[in-house]
């Protein structure tokens, strides 16, 4: 398999995830606050299509047993079930699967309020893709604006620059995420709760995509098509815009796909310890937050799955900023 | 020592006039504090004269790409002198001496570096106009078509990256975007020496067409002496950062004054020699 192929693969994989995502209202059965307080920590629900018989359905059923006497539900597709609106906008209430009530689907078992954790995980990927998503931007934004002026200017403003950098790398961010929220107000919305996470995760991550940016920069700046374009009268401006920061691309690309999944895991550390959005936003952060309790993490096995299925999707991106590094390199040569 | 030059006895005024050019660079030791310097070139004194071609020979680590360099306006020399027509260019700030670029090209020793892999051919022809502000996109294409005819390139390849081009026809599309400005002074970094000797002489014949048609004065680093003899109109030798000769090509082959000039003159007779036994 070429670079190209494999990257096209792992694009092909993030694409139909962020698709899964985004529609999250038409993949999920129910909404992300929906609850069931009759069915707390219910385990995932089997599919069935064979029934006791042995026979084969088509369609797939399931079985609630819970009740007195077990009852079937076959799954039903494209039902009409909880309103929901497509890209926050359209209003819509087609779900693409579902059971007729009373009966109850949970592919991933359901949480302490009975609510949908296959949902849940759905809609909590929203904000942590979001999150990860924009953490990610401002990092490598202020890396290619920090690194780029460092090593196209060098001198003093590099040094200024790179020990900057140096402290931000040296910073223990962690308690420095606890001194500011300690010295906000103590109830803020949960957007500002949001965009404080993002905006601290973006702001202390700049620094290593910088000193990439300025290696690449400095080597940049010396080969002899920069060099001529500045023999026909160009400005720095130009070069920049032309032809230095363009070889960065290469970099900046595999950098933004290595850091989407650490600031995705970042956000669930940091919801986790109570920084992050709160109930009942959906984040994955905030579900995995119930592992928090030791009866959850022995008793609830399910409640590890939104984890666990963090594990495929981070690898599919590392494989991506694999293949983009491998193909950038040929393309350097 | 300061080397007598008789190059301007009894020729007009120069076009491109060099005085006293130096090049310096500070280097700090490792784990120390102490600094010390180390000469590219020091006080260099060059003429070039339009419809002429000065050839700097000497050999790798003499100074030659440096000094071209700051001729060529890349580099910052320490001091001295660059005058364009009694003009000097050292004194003019950086927004007066843009459209001086313009004047002033210099060709690179290896035309894929010099070029930017992911534009196309025309693009790269058409870029110093760009630089420059010159024309609209149209007339630029056009002059950058007229110029890839005029260096003996097929302008329907004007579409192609460097890349697909070979070396010699590479280093025509350096010399194509080096005209592009219209400059008057020309400067070849060892042009040459990556090309075959075939490419060598019709890269030469190709220079030589261009200097008769727009009287450019040509800067012409190389460090092959024989092969200089074939274009030089004069030639300036270095040697460790300081020419020491500076002669009529003619005069220079038949009676080098400076040793160094006898020794390196004694070394291509050398290699002819061995040449000449081996076939026979």
């Amino acid at each position: 398999m070429t670079h190209r192929q494999k990257l096209v693969g792992a694009l092909v994989l993030l694409a139909a995830f962020q698709f899964l995502i985004l529609f999250a209202g038409f993949f999920a059965p129910y909404g992300f606050a929906a609850q069931d307080r009759e069915q707390p920590f219910a385990a995932p629900t089997t599919v069935h299509f064979w029934d006791t018989q042995g026979h084969f359905h088509l369609r797939p059923f399931i079985v609630d047993s819970e009740s007195s006497e077990a009852r079937v539900y076959p799954v039903r597709f494209f039902v009409s079930g909880t309103p929901y609106k497509i890209a926050g906008i359209i209003p819509a209430q087609v779900h693409l699967f579902g059971v007729e009530q009373p009966g109850r689907i949970f592919l991933m078992g359901s949480d302490a309020y009975g609510r949908d954790q296959f949902s849940r995980f759905l809609f909590g990927g929203q904000s942590s893709m979001l999150a990860g998503l924009i953490a990610a931007l401002l990092s490598v934004s202020i890396g290619i604006l920090v690194g780029g002026i460092a090593g196209y200017y060098g001198g003093w403003v590099d040094e200024l620059l790179m020990r900057g950098g140096e402290l931000f790398l040296a910073l223990p961010w962690l308690y420095l995420l606890f001194a500011v929220r300690a010295a906000l107000p103590l109830h803020i919305s949960q957007w500002e709760v949001f965009l404080l996470l993002v905006s601290v995760m973006g702001l202390i991550g700049w620094a290593r995509p910088a000193r990439l940016i300025r290696g690449v920069v400095l080597s940049a700046k010396q080969r002899n098509f920069v060099v001529a374009a500045r023999g026909f009268g160009a400005s720095d401006a130009y070069l920049l815009r032309r032809h230095v920061l363009p070889q960065t691309y290469g970099v900046l690309l595999t950098q933004m796909t290595l850091l989407i999944p650490q600031y995705v895991l970042a956000e669930v550390t940091l919801t986790f310890l109570g920084l992050g959005v709160g109930e009942p936003l959906p984040s994955w952060g905030t579900q995995l937050a119930s592992l928090q309790q030791f009866y959850v993490l022995s008793s609830y096995w399910w409640m590890f799955l939104p984890a666990l299925l963090l594990i495929p999707l981070f690898l599919v991106f590392y494989a991506a900023a694999d293949a983009l590094q491998e193909i950038h390199k040929t393309v350097a040569l | 020592m300061k080397v007598e030059s008789n190059l301007n006895s009894g020729r007009t005024e120069p076009l491109l006039r060099v005085t006293g050019l130096s090049q310096q660079f500070v280097q700090r030791r490792t784990l120390s504090r102490s600094k010390f310097t180390v000469n590219a070139f020091s006080d260099v004194d060059l003429a070039l004269f339009a419809g002429r071609t000065l050839a700097l020979v000497g050999e790798s680590g003499a100074g030659k790409s440096s000094l071209a360099r700051c001729v060529a306006l890349l580099d910052q020399p320490t001091a001295g002198k660059i005058e364009l027509e009694g003009r000097d260019l050292l004194a003019l700030g950086r927004k007066a001496l843009i459209p001086i670029h313009g004047q002033i090209q210099m060709i690179f020793q290896d035309p894929t570096s010099a070029m930017n892999p992911s534009r196309s051919a025309g693009e790269i022809i058409a870029e110093p106009l760009v630089v420059q502000g010159e024309g609209t996109k149209a007339q630029r294409r056009e002059r950058a078509l007229h110029l890839m005819e005029q260096v003996g390139l097929d302008p329907r390849s004007e579409g192609k990256r460097p890349f697909e081009f070979s070396g010699g026809q590479r280093q025509r599309l350096a010399i194509a975007r080096g005209l592009a400005l219209g400059p008057r002074v020309l400067i070849f970094d060892e042009v040459l020496s990556n090309l075959d000797a075939l490419n060598q002489s019709l890269i030469l014949r190709l220079l030589a067409d261009l200097q008769r048609s727009h009287s450019l004065a040509y800067l012409h680093v190389s460090h092959d002496l024989r092969l200089v003899s074939e274009f030089a109109d004069d030639v300036a030798l270095m040697c460790e950062g300081r020419i020491v000769e500076q002669q009529d090509a003619r005069k220079l082959f038949e009676s080098p004054k400076h040793s160094y000039t006898r020794d390196l003159l004694a070394t291509v007779q050398s290699v002819d020699s061995i040449l000449l036994e081996r076939s026979a």
